[in-house]
């Protein structure tokens, strides 16, 4: 068998081209596979640590509208959301979602946006235009992590997220104290230039903590919140404001083993848009099953475009390798000999193109890593310090999945060179 | 008793559409063990046909070819292709990506059983055919008579006890082409296997003790 081995790499490395151009879709195939294996995993339980520390189960976010922003994931908009019309979550709504059976508490959360906001000493804004506001305690876990002495928030006192601080390059402990400034501009997307007075606005906050939420980077209390948007949007009171446009969001906090109840009644009775940790881990699952179908769906059809270029190489060999059968067959090899010659030839084509794709993959892995590391840190998945695992076992899987497509489609190009008359074969010109 | 027996050697080629050829009508002849022996004959006597039957490669005849009295039909052909007879085409057949040494070696690969002398064999054969200082090179850096050398050292790898020789100075010079009949004879000679030269050439045939001649299918 070693020999034959032997016999079989020297047939294949003659062909040393047309060799590496059958084994390319192999190595498209591998590449696309081990992306799962090395990627998809790690991501999905990053996703889902991520989210779970975030979100508890018996909590539910509760919106007037069809859309809800989780940590820069955004609902798409469906059909069946288009049949609830959009609701003013007022705080009438608010005492009937408190009212209901079940419920601990609902905190109600506001979005200012169109702020650019600058830190004291510093001309450069941040990038995000958002100011988010909660009465909820630094030590939430919505917060994830809390850095500062104090726990709620005064008015004109903001919570920072350590994106703000790693922005202006400063640390926890030397922002705290310092001045946001926010001012209100044309570009803000609830805003426009109509009103002179309007760009004009100015508001002052202190720092008091540091926490760790990723798009929603400033957090202010509801009351100063409402007070800027009032002033904003020339609204006479703030009574005026959350009758007129209302609360951005309720978060409502359940009684174990109520939520799903508490759920219904809010998607049904309330008819309001309701979003529970089970949607959100729902997400993830469709997001990742979706990301991996579609790997696996052009890895396979990647195999099979690979498995057809294999056994159209492995019947060009059999026509330029006729009289060497031939030869071979008239001095003592067998129909079986010349078959596994044959498979060994595609085994290799196979091996070659799956060594080739997992060097490959290992190199894009290592160089692509820090930046999808990056990535994922600017999205708040602070916590992943490498996205890409190589598993020895895992590449062993790969290799040997190559080598199988490799046999598989080599067995009807073997057949046809094992079934070879060795007079014609010899004769064949 | 005779070492090669053909009885009645018949071999028909269908054609398609009811058509037959009769390449073979009817052969019969005796050999003796260490006979070297020529097949003569025009183009179409049978020649190739006889060849390939007696070589293993064609088993589609009717009538009988007995080897030491052993039906032919009753080795397995694998094993009749790789012990019993070695054939030396016009064509040499060497791979060319193989050396010399791996070229004599090939017939090896496809063993089950290892022989522990076989090197000792390469080492005598390469030596026979007066090899020893082209035994890395490949076949395209070979004339034709050192290509049909190695041709000969492979067919003989094995030790068979018959050598089938089709046309084996064909494609080469008459000098070299005597160079290689020399080395047959002394093959027949010192190995004892018997030699059965197939050529259409009557100078060449003059060269062996006895001669088969085959016209249409038929010994006459």
């Amino acid at each position: 068998m070693v020999e034959m081995f032997k016999y079989a790499l020297n047939l294949v490395l003659r062909r040393k081209l047309r060799t590496v151009l059958t084994s390319l879709g192999i190595m498209i195939a591998v590449m696309l596979m081990s992306f799962i294996l090395f990627g998809m995993t790690d991501l999905k339980s990053a996703l889902l640590s991520e989210l779970t520390t975030r979100f508890k189960p018996q909590e539910l976010y509760v919106s007037g509208q069809d859309s809800m922003s989780f940590g820069g994931m955004v609902n798409a908009p469906t059909k069946e959301g288009n049949k609830k019309e959009p609701k003013i979550l007022t705080d009438d709504l608010k005492k009937q979602i408190e009212d209901i059976d079940g419920v601990i508490s609902v905190e109600p959360l506001l979005i200012i946006n169109g702020l650019e906001l600058y830190l004291e000493g510093d001309d450069v804004p941040y990038p995000s235009k958002i100011v988010a506001s909660s009465d909820l305690p630094g030590s939430n876990h919505m917060y994830k992590d809390f850095y500062g002495e104090k726990e709620i928030l005064d008015d004109y006192d903001i919570f920072v997220s350590k994106f703000v601080v790693s922005f202006f390059e400063t640390t926890n402990k030397d922002i705290m104290g310092k001045k946001i400034l926010a001012k209100s501009t044309s570009s803000g997307m609830f805003f426009s230039s109509s009103s002179k007075s309007m760009i004009d606005k100015q508001y002052e906050f202190t720092i008091v903590g540091v926490v760790d939420t990723a798009n929603d980077a400033f957090w202010i209390n509801n009351n100063t919140a409402l007070d800027i948007l009032v002033d904003l949007g020339g609204y006479d009171s703030k009574q005026d404001y959350i009758s007129t446009i209302g609360y951005s969001q309720l978060y409502v906090n359940t009684k174990e083993g109520m939520t799903k109840k508490v759920e219904n009644y809010i998607d049904n009775d309330l008819d309001l848009f309701v979003i529970s940790s089970d949607t959100i881990l729902g997400f993830v699952d469709t997001l990742t099953a979706g990301l991996t179908l579609s790997l696996i769906l052009f890895g396979s059809i990647s195999a099979l475009v690979a498995s057809i270029g294999i056994i159209n190489t492995m019947i060009m060999s059999i026509y330029e390798q006729t009289k060497e059968i031939g030869i071979i067959k008239a001095i003592g090899a067998s129909n079986t000999q010349v078959l596994i010659i044959f498979l060994i030839q595609s085994a290799l084509i196979g091996l070659f193109g799956g060594i080739l794709g997992l060097s490959i993959t290992f190199l894009i892995m290592k160089i692509l890593d820090p930046f999808i590391v990056d990535a994922l840190a600017k999205q708040g998945f602070l916590d992943i310090s490498q996205f890409f695992h190589f598993q020895l076992g895992n590449a062993l899987i790969i290799a040997l999945s190559s080598i199988l497509v490799g046999i598989l489609a080599g067995i009807y190009p073997s057949m046809k060179a094992a079934k070879l008359d060795p007079v014609k074969a010899l004769r064949y010109e | 008793m005779a070492y090669i027996e053909v009885k009645n050697l018949k071999r028909v080629y269908e054609m398609g559409k009811g058509l037959q050829v009769g390449a073979l009508q009817g052969v019969n002849f005796n050999i003796k063990e260490g006979d070297f022996i020529s097949v003569v004959g025009t183009s179409g006597s049978g020649k190739s046909t006889l060849l390939n039957i007696l070589g293993g490669l064609d088993w589609g005849y009717t009538g009988k070819i007995l080897i030491e009295g052993k039906d032919i039909k009753k080795y397995d052909p694998n094993y009749y292709r790789r012990y019993i007879v070695g054939t030396v085409f016009q064509q040499f057949y060497l791979i060319p990506s193989l050396s010399v040494e791996e070229n004599i070696l090939l017939p090896i690969k496809f063993q089950k059983r290892k022989d522990r002398d076989i090197e000792e064999r390469l080492e005598y054969l390469i030596d026979m055919v007066g090899l020893n200082d082209r035994r890395k090179h490949l076949p395209k850096e070979l004339s034709g008579g050192q290509a049909q050398r190695v041709a000969i050292a492979r067919a003989m790898i094995d030790s068979p006890r018959i050598i089938l020789a089709d046309e084996p100075t064909g494609n080469l010079d008459s000098k070299t082409g005597m160079a290689i009949l020399k080395l047959l004879e002394e093959l027949n000679r010192v190995e004892k296997v018997t030699i059965l030269l197939v050529t259409h050439d009557k100078e060449i045939a003059k060269f062996t003790k006895e001669r088969i001649t085959l016209v249409d299918g038929r010994n006459v």
